[in-house]
């Protein structure tokens, strides 16, 4: 467990959510701290997605708090635009906007969401796109492209609004395996620039790698929370035995 | 309180006997329209260069003319060129009309239907040994049916509408006698709105239908690319 | 068949200025019925039913009702109501022409609705969940990413749609208006012959609708020109062909390739 320091990054507390009748989350605590890196993992339905999908707002909460950088996240005006501009957010199917170029696809938010002109959204987004190493293809258009490099791509889109946490949703699940290399590299490269990330995958091996603490998720509730290297070889639940002797083979 | 006239009920049951003959027009032009769109789609499927050349230059003189022409055609041009032998009642020139020109679209979207299934369901009979006649008539066409149906259903609305068409090469339906009922009486207003509210009740009956006919052939899933 | 290539030859001229008239209804409906279904498709699409059901109900009525008796109700309908027969705007509502645009635009419009709402409900709604994570606005989002794409996906319902509605247009006949079908009509009243003025009027307006169609199919290629996977068929590679031509009428070499000794 962090220590209380000040003013985390993200503060999710008593968080409840329902589906009808169906608790998708039952009773969320979880401070994330800046430049934590935080891996959620979990068999599917446990509601990883679901918890950060609350996080940026894409999904009502029914209960309890949560507070990003000091925004508290609610429906008030106002309150979602600007939690949405502190929090990026990579999907797992890529979710590029196909009838825009690449870059035009980087620079929307920044002209629409932030008034930027068109040519100095035109620059930063060649600086990101550059930064994920795809510059060169600006002006291709989503499809021409293969799945590693759309993706990349996303997360460059989502850096362009500069925010200060991103949010991953199973980033690497819709790739073929030659392709998730490529996109790890990028998200550990972002890693070690200092980016506060929380991130849904299965790819454990990046998880030893990149994680500070990972969090494992079960039946809508958080079971167990531990650094990473005390996560995969001193699991203190026996559930999340189970997962981990039945993920790493 | 004033109820009907006496001879407002009289032009309302007329309106009644024309919307009989409307329902007759449409479900015998569909039903035949349907049968003959169905064989001719399976046959121009057939890998023969005459028959695609011949197919393609019918639909595409067919699609490229109004209805209501063909309409006026098969009456008029019926008349005379059979002149004198056989008189051509506009029921007659109307359903003829009407079966040809919705045969070549019906058969249309029996071609895009059998496209859209998947290739996958051909080899698989194929490799169960599966005689080709048997697989049409137990693993294709009911995926053609699934695919096709959507648009069966819209082509459904269209003759059912396009029989109004037929009053003007003077057939005593619906749409003729609202039209005369509106000459006579200087109330063009009641009567017409009557006679779209027959067709829309009717269209509405079809959506309701076809939603639960969507349903037993399972979800209609892909519209198909005509 | 009994056709007559003199009559044909004859009435050609009027026949081009009916379907002049064609042509016009055509445009001007398709034009003024987009600018009707667009407010009336956001209403059906609205969660409050203040407005998704008076739009529903504009839908189900205009698009059952068969386009003759839409006709009918404008042109003799409305002239019945007193409010419209001593009004100021009797002046339009007594013109055959406004009258055909009047009741077709409706028609027309209940069509685009359906075909609109189609192409929004086939944007994936991950793209509008990415754009609204991105920090943009939902009209934003609307303008930008969900009605762009609406329209390239409703392209070809659009088409088939505008090309069935040309050939409906034949309708306007029977209000009086002078179109290609009424002076197919006309001449068949004239010379009692039936056949080549028919054929001859279904063979311009094939013109006219395959006419349409080509245009169509330039506008979905340049539309969905991002949906070209492959760069080569993207580069087209004009420039390096009207050499090559030029090179084969002028026997001299096209720059580049080897010339043959």
């Amino acid at each position: 467990m962090s220590g209380g320091a000040p003013n985390p990054a993200i503060a999710i507390s008593g968080l409840d959510k329902f589906y009808g009748s169906f608790q998708a989350l039952k009773q969320i605590n979880l401070e994330v701290h800046r430049g934590e890196k935080i891996v959620v993992c979990g068999p599917s339905g446990s509601g990883k997605s679901t918890l950060i999908r609350c996080i940026n707002r894409l999904e009502p909460h029914d209960a309890g708090r949560i507070v990003v950088n000091g925004i508290d996240v609610n429906n008030a005006t106002g309150n979602i635009q600007d939690v949405r501009r502190e929090v990026g957010m990579v999907f797992q199917s890529f979710n590029l906007f196909p009838h825009l170029t690449i870059l035009e696809n980087c620079m929307l938010a920044p002209r629409l969401a932030l008034g930027m002109k068109k040519s100095e959204a035109s620059r930063v987004a060649q600086r990101y796109l550059d930064r994920v190493h795809i510059g060169e293809q600006a002006q291709k258009f989503p499809a021409q492209l293969s799945g590693g490099q759309q993706q990349r791509v996303a997360i460059a889109r989502a850096l362009c609004m500069e925010p200060r946490i991103m949010l991953f949703d199973e980033p690497t699940s819709s790739l073929d395996p030659e392709m998730i290399k490529e996109v790890l590299e990028v998200m550990e490269e972002l890693a070690n620039d200092g980016m506060t990330m929380i991130c849904v995958t299965h790819e454990m091996g990046f998880a030893r790698r990149v994680a500070t603490r990972c969090v494992f998720m079960d039946q809508g509730q958080i079971v167990e929370i531990a650094a990473a290297e005390d996560f995969f070889v001193a699991p203190r639940s026996d559930r999340l035995r189970g997962f981990l002797s039945q993920i790493l083979h | 309180m004033a109820l009907l006239t006496q001879s407002e009920l009289g032009y309302f049951q007329q309106l009644a006997s024309g919307a009989v003959i409307t329902m007759e027009l449409a479900v015998s032009g569909y039903v035949l329209a349907l049968a003959g769109g169905v064989l001719v789609g399976l046959v121009t499927l057939l890998r023969n260069p005459v028959i695609q050349v011949v197919w393609r230059v019918y639909a595409s003189i067919i699609m490229g003319v109004p209805s209501l022409l063909v309409i006026f055609l098969f009456y008029y041009g019926g008349s005379s060129v059979l002149s004198g032998m056989v008189d051509i009642t506009p029921f007659e020139a109307g359903l003829s009309a009407l079966v040809v020109v919705y045969t070549v679209y019906i058969a249309e979207l029996v071609r895009g239907a059998v496209r859209n299934v998947p290739r996958g369901q051909f080899e698989a009979s194929a490799a169960l040994a599966i005689r080709p006649l048997s697989a049409w008539w137990h693993v294709i066409m009911p995926q053609v049916v699934r695919l096709a149906l959507p648009g069966l259903v819209t082509i459904w609305m269209v003759v059912l509408k396009d029989t109004a068409l037929v009053s003007l090469a003077g057939l005593n339906d619906l749409v003729a006698h609202a039209k005369t009922a509106a000459g006579a009486t200087k109330e063009p207003f009641i009567y017409f709105i009557a006679a779209s509210l027959f067709f829309v009740v009717f269209s509405a009956a079809t959506l309701r239908a076809s939603a639960r006919l969507e349903k037993r052939f399972g979800r209609g899933l892909a519209v198909v690319k005509a | 068949m009994p056709f007559d290539p003199t009559l044909a030859w004859d009435s050609l001229p009027r026949m081009l200025y009916g379907m002049l008239n064609t042509v016009m209804i055509t445009a001007l409906t398709l034009v003024f019925g987009l600018v009707v279904a667009l407010p009336v498709t956001l209403a059906r699409m609205s969660p409050r039913l203040m407005f998704s059901l008076p739009a529903a109900a504009f839908v189900i009525f205009f698009r059952g009702t068969p386009a003759i008796i839409l006709l009918y109700l404008v042109y003799y309908g409305l002239a019945q109501l007193p409010s419209v027969h001593d009004g100021v705007l009797w002046v339009i509502f007594a013109n055959a022409f406004i009258c055909a645009v009047i009741g077709l635009t409706l028609n027309h419009a209940s069509y685009l609705v359906e075909i609109l709402r189609g192409g929004l409900d086939a944007v994936p709604a991950g793209l509008t969940e990415a754009s609204a994570a991105l920090g943009i606005s939902p009209r934003q989002t609307f303008t930008w990413i969900r009605f762009p794409l609406a329209m390239r996906f409703a392209l070809k319902a659009y088409q088939n749609e505008v090309l069935m509605f040309t050939k409906g247009t034949a309708v306007v006949s029977v209000v009086t208006v002078v179109d290609l079908t009424a002076v197919a009509n006309e001449v068949f009243e004239r010379t009692y012959d039936a056949v080549t003025p028919m054929l001859l009027a279904a063979a311009l307006y094939w013109v006219l609708v395959n006419l349409m169609r080509i245009g169509f199919e330039f506008a979905d290629r340049r539309l969905n020109r991002h949906l070209i996977a492959d760069e080569q068929r993207l580069r087209k590679p004009v420039a390096a062909s009207r050499q090559a031509l030029l090179a084969r009428w002028t026997s001299l070499p096209a720059p580049g390739t080897e010339q043959a000794r």
